[in-house]
């Protein structure tokens, strides 16, 4: 296992002397930043509104949770779809392109610890992702004249969602970057994957009955609602985690097939 | 020595379809000896090193270092070989220090050994004074020399190396050369190379492939003598073009089969 986290010093070393990290961390707030302040600004509206009609009733109602926090983390689960192929697509690619994979056959590794490794360091990346959302709910509490507004174990069950989502996605990159030379190939490929396990929850609300059903437990995104209301459902923790070792199943089956062809 | 060889080789064998790469070659390696693997471009060197150190399978044969099966026991002849492939097979995004860090805690170097270790090979190599750079910024020369300084480290057993002069400028190749004979004797080496003078500058035996097979295994003085002939004694070149049936019967002169080589 010592070799594992070898892997994953070496990949972290990469993201951060290139500016992979960089460019993402920046993209990630700089669009979350957008939809926070959107969903800030309806949330001023709707008060307003609702102030001037005086309606105490609806007024109570109304909380940062439900208005800005919760839609947030279900739309930074979607940014999620955009950036992962590109953490992902050259994890194994790369090896393949620069023939530096030689290398990783012939000294005493197995397949099992190049994938672990690799991916515990695009997960590491993910959770500084996820860690950069708090500035979010931490920037509403700054400023709200009341503490009540921040359900902070709400936030943090919404984060360990989007965390758990990240990672879900990682290990489908992980794979696609396993099968192919070209990394352009492993980020579309993942892209595609991604972005159809999201418009699949589109399709769920026009289903009926078990098929309804089947399509909203296989949609990505829809594993998160419930988190960001603050509920750890089973049945979501038993999806991303099947997904993740189904993932990183296939990737070491990709990587183990190097080794025999 | 009466210690039993350290590499063996029986009947190796790849078959790539209709293609057969490399045809049953036989061939052993005694302790400290440094074997010349000499052949005309796609002979199959290359291949028959990448199935010694595990990194191809081989479609029939065994191939044995230091008694462990390369197939059967992977692992155990990694920690025993040290390779450098064709490419040097280095990372563009890392510098030369944090490279051969990262190969040595691959190889098992322990902890505490790491930085004394890369320090030797880089001292060996003649890298020393290259580590703080980004191995994507160094020259052609330089990194192969990170290649071979890559497979020294944790001092194996065997080493197999991949024409590690390509590349080189004529001094370095001198210093390469002298480094390689100064390792004979605690190694065993296995060195391709398509530059006849090499041979002759650091090999004791020659094997010389053709079209995947064995056309000549023996000492090269002994090789020498056997195609003396009465009016003047053939030279390495000769005995190359005619073994591999490249050379006419009336042979050029040496000078320009090198500027060919």
């Amino acid at each position: 296992m010592r070799n594992a986290f070898t892997f994953a010093k070496k990949e972290l070393s990469v993201y951060f002397t290139t500016p992979i990290a960089y460019v993402m961390f920046a993209l990630v707030t700089l669009i979350g930043s957008f939809f926070f302040l959107s969903l800030v600004g309806q949330y001023q509206q709707t008060s307003m509104f609702y102030m001037r009609f005086n309606n105490p009733e609806v007024m109570n109602r109304l909380n940062f949770m439900d208005m800005v926090l919760m839609p947030l983390t279900v739309n930074m689960g979607v940014i999620f779809i955009f950036v992962a192929p590109f953490l992902t697509m050259r994890l194994l690619s790369e090896e393949r392109k620069q023939k530096t994979m030689e290398l990783l056959l012939s000294t005493p590794v197995t397949s099992a610890e190049i994938v672990i490794g690799k991916y515990i360091a695009c997960c590491v990346i993910m959770l500084a992702c996820v860690v950069l959302t708090l500035v979010y709910p931490l920037s509403l509490q700054l400023s709200a004249s009341t503490s009540a507004g921040i359900d902070w174990p709400t936030v943090i069950a919404g984060d360990v969602g989007l965390f758990l989502l990240g990672c879900a996605f990682m290990a489908v990159g992980l794979f696609f970057s396993a099968l192919t030379e070209s990394q352009m190939v492993a980020a579309l490929a993942t892209f595609m994957t991604l972005l159809i396990s999201w418009v699949l929850g589109w399709r769920a609300q026009e289903a009926e009955g078990v098929m309804k059903d089947v399509v909203q437990f296989l949609s990505s995104t829809q594993h998160i609602v419930s988190f960001a209301k603050g509920n750890v459902d089973a049945k979501d923790l038993a999806y991303f985690f099947s997904v993740i070792l189904f993932g990183l199943f296939l990737s070491h089956r990709a990587v183990e097939a190097q080794r025999w062809s | 020595m009466a210690n039993a060889p350290v590499i063996q080789v029986q009947g190796l064998t790849k078959r790539y379809r209709d293609l057969l790469a490399v045809d049953h070659v036989t061939f052993e390696v005694q302790p400290g000896e440094i074997l010349g693997f000499l052949g005309p471009n796609g002979a199959g060197k290359s291949t028959t090193m990448r199935m010694l150190t595990g990194c191809l399978p081989a479609t029939e044969g065994v191939a044995k270092i230091a008694g462990f099966d390369v197939f059967e026991q992977p692992l155990e002849v990694k920690r025993r070989i040290g390779y450098l492939p064709e490419n040097p097979p280095v990372y563009p995004d890392m510098t030369v220090a944090s490279y051969l860090r990262f190969v040595a805690a691959l190889k098992g170097v322990s902890h505490g050994k790491v930085n004394d270790e890369v320090e030797r090979v880089a001292h060996s190599a003649a890298v020393g004074h290259m580590l703080g750079r980004l191995i994507g910024n160094i020259s052609k020369g330089y990194k192969q020399r990170v290649g071979l300084a890559q497979a020294l480290l944790g001092d194996p057993e065997v080493l197999v190396l991949d024409e590690p002069t390509v590349g080189l400028d004529p001094g370095q190749i001198i210093e390469v050369r002298n480094l390689i004979r100064s390792l004979a004797g605690k190694h065993t080496i296995i060195l391709s190379t398509h530059i006849l003078q090499e041979v002759k500058a650091v090999c004791r035996k020659v094997l010389i492939l053709s079209a995947g097979k064995v056309v000549a295994y023996d000492d090269l003085e002994a090789l020498e003598s056997k195609y003396k002939t009465p009016e003047r004694i053939a030279s390495l070149e000769e005995i190359f073009l005619t073994l591999t049936g490249e050379g006419s019967a009336q042979l050029q002169p040496a000078a320009n089969v090198q500027h060919v080589a």
